[in-house]
C-alpha cells in the first residue's frame, strides 16, 4: 500500500485495518503523533488527510491509501512555523503530550480561517483535550501566531 | 542528595558530554532524532568538564543540567536549569537540561510532595557556583592574576581591569586539573542580584514538544523491540482461571503469549497486532471477593463508620454537623502508563516516565529476582504524572513480559487499562462539626474521615477554637495512590466548605470571617489581595455568586475567588478563576501562571464531572468520554497574581488544586442557596423546578425512571388545552444542548424515549420551551 505523508511517498505491507496512527508511529517511525484513547475522543492523534483533521487512531491506513497525509513533523521540522514560534514564545506546554495535535489543528484552523476569533478557535479547539489544563495559553498562541 | 566535595566527584567526559544514559532535550540538539541521542562515548577527545554530578560545562560552551527529579509537565527541567545557570552565570540560550538516571548519588529522586524545589535549590545553587569558581580559578591561572580580578557573564570569564576575556568552554581543560572547591564554601548571589531567577523564562522543552521531538515512553524505539499489550482480570481482587491464546497466535503479527503475575501479555510486532491479539484471547476469569462489591455499598459503609461527632465546648451558641463525600479519582494522565525494558544476560535496562526511578529500580530487581545492581532505570519526560508514576507497576510488567519472552519490549496500558487498573485518589466520607459562640466566634472544630484507610487529617489554616480528628476506616481491596495534592484534595473541600457554612451562621460576610480567624500574616495577606482583585463585597447581577477559600501547603499560600452564574434553567458557568499565590520567591513566575491554571482546571474538571464508580467488583470508566474533562470552551477566564515575599521558593506543582473546588461550592451556594456536600458536583441539580412549574400550572413533567442508567421516558402532561408550540431539548450541566428528543402525542401526553448511553453520569436539564416561557426539569443519569 502506498501513503504520501509529509510529501514523501511510503510503500507500506500492513493490515489495510490498521489504524494511520499505529502505521505512522511503529512502522514509519513518526512519533510525534501521539496515542491518547485510541477511540477517537482525545484528539491527541490529530493528523490531516488531504487538508483536513482526523483522529488517525480511528482511521484506517486503507483510508488514507493515495491521499497526502500532514502530520506534527510536516508542520515543520525545526519548529520556525508561525503557531510553533508562538507556542514557544508564551511556553504553552506542560507535559507536552497533547500539544502535536492541538498545533495540527491550530494549523488546519488558520488554514480555513487566518484571522480567527476567540469564539472561532473555542469552536475550533474544544474537540481536544489537554489533560494538563494548557487552553487559555493554547488561545493566545494561535491569536499571536495569526497575527504574523 | 549530592555533598560530596572531594577530588574524585569530578568526572571527565571524554567523548560527547552528553553520555548520562539519558535524553538531551533543548535548543541546541533538538534536532537529533533518538538514536544519536544515546551517544557512547568515544575515548579519545575531551568533550566536557563536569564539577559535580549536576553540570558539565562543554568544549562548545554549552552548560549541560542534569535533573534529577522527573519532567511530568510541571516544568522542573527548566527550573532546575535556571537555578544552576543562575549561579554559573551561564549564557541562559546555551543551556541544557536532560534527564538523570534512578541513582542514590542524585539524592532522593521521588518527585512527589512538590519537594524538588525545596530540596534542591540550595544544593543546585552550589552546583552552579561551584563551577563557576572553577572557570574563574582556571582563567585567573592561564592569565597569572588574583581569582579576584576576574568577574563573569553569560558563560565568559572576564579580567576585571583589562580586555582579555574567555568563554567556559575555552577552560574545561585547565579547570579540570584544579581543585573543585567545596560546595559548602562557594559564595552564592544574592536574590538583588539575580539575572536569571525570578524572571519568568521560555520552557526549554518547548521547542522539542512542539515539533513532535520529545521522547515519551510511547516513542521510545530500540533495535529488535517489541510491543506488548497485558489482558488482566477486570474484578478488583480477581484473577486468570484459565486461558486460550489459539486465536491470539493466529493473528498476523502476533509473536507470543505469555501469562505473568498480573494477567496474560500479547507480544507482537507492532500496537495494533498486540491489541488485535489481546482481543482473540479466550479468558476465564476466577472473580475473586469482590464481584458483588459496588460504590455505593462502600459509601454506605463509610457512612455507616461515622456514629457520633462529639460534644462541641458549653460556649457553643450555635453549630453546624455535616458530611462530606469525595469519590475515588484516576490520574488519567494523557500518556497512558508505558515502559520499555530489555531484560538480557541477568540485566535489565529500563526506559520510562516515572516518578520515582529509585523505587522503579528497586521494584524491577524485586519482581525479577536480581540485584537492583543489575537494573538501570533511565528517565523519560512524562505525558502527566499527578502522582500516578510514583507506582513502578507498569514497569515492572514490561520487566516481567521482557523476561517470559526474552526480547525487548515496549509495553503499554491503552486508556481504559489505564483507567480501570489505576491507584486512586482514595474516596472519603468527612464528618465535620463546627460551632460558634455569642459573638460569631469559632468553638472548636470536629472533624471525622472514614476511608480505606489512605486519607490523612489536614489541619484548617484558621483558628477554629480548637481542632479535633477521628480517623476511622474499612479497607475493600481498592488501589489507592498519590494524587495531586493528596490528602488536600478531600480535605480542603471539607474544611473550607464548613468554614463557609460557619461564616453564615455567624451572619458574616465569608472573606471578613475568614480574616478574623487566623493572625497568620501572610495568609490574611493572600485573603485581602484576592478579595480585592475580585472586587468582593461589589454587588453582583441576580444569579451570580461568588465563594472563596484558601490553602496554605508545600511551603507556599494561596487563595481562591470562584465567580459563578447558574441560570434559571440551572446550567452552571464558571465565569472566572482569581488567584493569589505566595510561593515566597517565584523562580520562573510564567511556569506558577502555568501551574496555577492547570491546577485550577484539574480541580474544576474533577470537581464537576469526575468519578470512578465500581459496580460488580469492576471499575465502570474507561476514558475520558465517561470520566470527562474541560475542554476549552469549558474553562473560565484567569486573573492570576504571583507574589514574592521573600528568597525562599516553595512547592508549585500541587499548590493550586485544593482550595478551587470549595472556593467553587462556596459560590454556587452563594448564587443559589444550594450547599454541594458531595462530589463531583453534577450529581446535584441546581434548580428547583417543581416550584416553577406548580406557579405556572401549564404541564406537568415527569421522568421514567428518574435516576435512569442509560434511557429515560420523559412525559410532558399539559394541564389545559395548549395553544402555543412546546420544545423539548435536553442540557447538560454546564448548559449544552445535547438531545433534541422527538415528541410523540397520544392519550393527551407529549411522551419520548431518550438515550442517554453515550452520555457521562450527571444531572440533566430538561427544558421546556412554551412560548415565552422556559422551564427546566433536572433529570439524573447515574452510571
Ligand atoms: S488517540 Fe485518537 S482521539 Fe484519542
Ligand atoms: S500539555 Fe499535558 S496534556 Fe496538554
Amino acid at each position: 500500500m502506498e501513503i504520501n505523508v509529509n510529501k514523501k511517498n511510503y510503500t507500506v505491507d500492513v493490515d489495510p485495518d490498521m489504524p494511520l496512527l499505529w502505521v505512522l508511529r511503529d512502522i514509519l517511525n513518526l512519533t510525534g503523533t501521539k496515542y491518547g484513547c485510541g477511540i477517537g475522543v482525545c484528539k491527541s492523534c490529530t493528523v490531516l488527510i488531504e487538508g483536513v483533521p482526523e483522529q488517525s487512531c480511528i482511521v484506517p491506513v486503507s483510508y488514507a491509501e493515495g491521499k497526502s497525509i500532514t502530520t506534527i513533523e510536516g508542520i515543520s521540522e525545526n519548529g520556525d512555523h508561525p503557531l510553533q514560534k508562538a507556542w514557544i514564545e508564551l511556553s504553552v506546554s506542560q507535559c507536552g503530550y497533547c500539544q502535536p495535535g492541538q498545533i495540527v489543528r491550530a494549523y488546519y484552523l488558520l488554514s480555513k480561517n487566518p484571522k480567527p476569533t476567540v469564539e472561532d478557535i473555542n469552536k475550533e479547539m474544544s474537540e481536544h483535550i489537554c489533560r494538563c489544563g494548557t487552553y487559555d495559553k493554547i488561545r493566545k498562541a494561535i491569536l499571536l501566531a495569526s497575527k504574523e | 542528595m549530592e555533598n560530596n566535595t572531594s577530588q574524585s566527584r569530578r568526572r571527565f567526559i571524554f567523548g560527547t558530554a552528553l553520555t548520562l544514559g539519558g535524553i538531551v532535550s533543548g535548543f541546541a540538539f533538538s534536532n537529533k532524532a533518538l538514536a544519536e541521542l544515546i551517544v557512547f562515548k568515544d575515548e579519545k577527545k575531551i568533550l566536557g568538564f563536569a564539577p559535580s554530578v549536576w553540570v558539565e560545562i562543554t568544549k562548545d560552551n554549552f552548560v549541560v543540567v542534569t535533573v534529577a527529579r522527573s519532567e511530568i509537565g510541571q516544568g522542573i527541567k527548566t527550573t532546575f536549569a535556571m537555578i544552576v545557570a543562575e549561579e554559573l552565570d551561564a549564557d541562559w540560550s546555551k543551556v541544557i537540561a536532560v534527564n538523570s538516571q534512578g541513582d542514590p548519588k542524585y539524592g532522593d529522586q521521588s518527585t512527589g510532595g512538590s519537594t524538588s524545589v525545596r530540596m534542591f535549590w540550595t544544593n543546585l545553587r552550589q552546583a552552579g557556583a561551584q563551577a563557576r569558581q572553577m572557570m574563574i580559578n582556571a582563567a585567573a591561572q592561564i592569565w597569572g592574576i588574583s581569582p579576584d580580578d576576574c568577574y563573569t557573564e553569560n558563560s565568559y570569564v572576564y579580567e576585571r581591569n583589562g580586555t582579555r576575556k574567555l568563554a567556559y568552554g575555552e577552560l574545561i581543560e585547565t579547570a579540570m586539573n584544579l581543585p573543585v572547591p567545596p560546595l559548602n564554601s562557594v559564595k552564592l548571589k544574592s536574590s538583588s542580584e539575580f539575572k536569571i531567577l525570578g524572571k519568568s523564562q521560555k520552557n526549554l522543552e518547548e521547542p522539542n514538544y512542539v515539533t513532535g521531538k520529545t521522547i515519551y515512553s510511547f516513542d521510545f524505539r530500540y533495535p529488535g523491540m517489541k510491543y506488548a499489550v497485558l489482558l488482566r482480570c477486570p474484578y478488583i481482587g480477581g484473577s486468570v482461571k484459565s486461558f486460550d491464546a489459539t486465536d491470539a497466535l493466529k493473528q498476523n503479527g502476533v509473536i507470543g503469549v505469555y501469562q505473568i503475575e498480573e494477567g496474560i501479555a500479547v507480544v507482537a510486532d507492532n500496537s495494533w497486532a498486540a491489541l488485535k491479539g489481546r482481543e482473540a484471547l479466550k479468558v476465564q476469569w476466577n472473580e475473586g471477593p469482590n464481584a458483588n462489591l459496588n460504590t455505593e455499598q462502600i459509601y454506605e459503609t463509610f457512612r455507616s463508620l461515622i456514629v457520633n461527632t462529639g460534644q462541641l465546648p458549653s460556649k457553643t451558641v450555635k453549630e453546624i454537623d455535616v458530611r462530606f463525600e469525595v469519590p475515588f479519582l484516576a490520574h488519567s494522565t494523557m500518556e497512558p502508563m508505558c515502559a520499555f525494558a530489555n531484560f538480557k544476560d541477568g540485566k535489565c535496562e529500563i526506559f520510562a516516565g516515572t516518578q520515582n526511578p529509585q523505587y522503579a529500580r528497586e521494584d524491577v530487581a524485586r519482581a525479577l529476582k536480581i540485584s537492583k545492581d543489575n537494573v538501570t532505570v533511565n528517565v523519560l519526560n512524562s505525558g502527566g504524572g499527578f502522582g500516578r508514576r510514583l507506582n513502578s507497576d507498569y514497569i515492572t510488567i514490561a520487566a516481567k513480559i521482557s523476561k517470559a519472552s526474552g526480547l525487548p519490549i515496549l509495553f503499554f496500558y491503552t486508556k481504559a487499562d489505564d483507567i480501570k487498573f489505576d491507584y486512586y485518589r482514595p474516596a472519603s466520607v468527612h464528618a465535620i462539626k463546627a460551632g460558634i459562640d455569642s459573638n460569631g466566634k469559632p468553638t472548636g472544630m470536629i472533624h471525622i474521615i472514614a476511608s480505606q484507610g489512605g486519607v490523612w487529617p489536614v489541619d484548617p489554616p484558621y483558628n477554629v477554637g480548637g481542632y479535633n480528628y477521628e480517623l476511622k476506616s474499612s479497607a475493600f481491596g481498592i488501589r489507592e495512590g498519590a494524587w495531586r495534592s493528596v490528602e488536600n484534595t478531600q480535605n480542603i473541600f471539607a474544611i473550607e466548605s464548613a468554614i463557609d457554612e460557619l461564616a453564615y451562621l455567624a451572619g458574616k460576610d465569608p472573606f471578613e470571617f475568614r480574616l478574623e480567624i487566623t493572625t497568620d500574616q501572610k495568609l490574611k495577606n493572600v485573603l485581602s489581595k484576592v478579595a480585592q482583585n475580585a472586587n468582593w463585597g461589589s454587588s453582583l447581577p441576580s444569579g451570580w455568586g461568588r465563594g472563596i477559600a484558601a490553602f496554605v501547603g508545600y511551603g507556599a499560600y494561596i487563595t481562591h475567588v470562584v465567580e459563578v452564574y447558574v441560570s434559571n434553567e440551572g446550567f452552571l458557568n464558571v465565569k472566572k478563576i482569581y488567584a493569589v499565590v505566595d510561593p515566597g520567591f517565584p523562580i520562573n513566575p510564567e511556569n506558577i501562571r502555568n501551574q496555577i491554571q492547570g491546577a485550577a482546571i484539574d480541580a474544576l474538571s474533577t470537581a464537576l464531572y469526575a468519578e470512578i464508580t465500581i459496580e460488580g467488583g469492576q471499575v465502570q470508566q474507561s476514558g475520558f468520554h465517561n470520566y470527562r474533562w474541560l475542554r476549552m470552551d469549558e474553562i473560565p477566564e484567569f486573573d492570576i497574581e504571583i507574589l514574592r515575599t521573600s528568597d525562599n521558593p516553595s512547592g508549585m506543582g500541587e499548590v493550586g488544586f485544593p482550595s478551587v473546588t470549595p472556593a467553587l461550592c462556596n459560590a454556587i451556594f452563594n448564587a443559589t442557596g444550594i450547599r454541594i456536600r458531595k462530589l463531583p458536583i453534577s450529581r446535584t441539580p441546581l434548580t428547583s423546578v417543581e416550584k416553577q412549574l406548580t406557579k405556572d400550572n401549564y404541564f406537568e413533567v415527569n421522568a421514567f425512571p428518574n435516576p435512569f442508567e442509560s434511557s429515560v421516558k420523559i412525559e410532558i402532561t399539559p394541564r389545559s388545552v395548549l395553544n402555543k408550540k412546546l420544545d423539548v431539548e435536553i442540557y447538560d450541566y454546564l448548559g449544552k444542548k445535547v438531545i433534541e428528543p422527538k415528541f410523540k402525542y397520544d392519550s393527551a401526553k407529549y411522551f419520548a424515549d431518550v438515550n442517554f448511553e453515550i452520555l457521562p453520569p450527571s444531572v440533566y436539564y430538561v427544558v421546556v420551551s412554551f412560548g415565552a416561557e422556559r422551564f427546566s426539569f433536572p433529570i439524573m443519569k447515574v452510571k
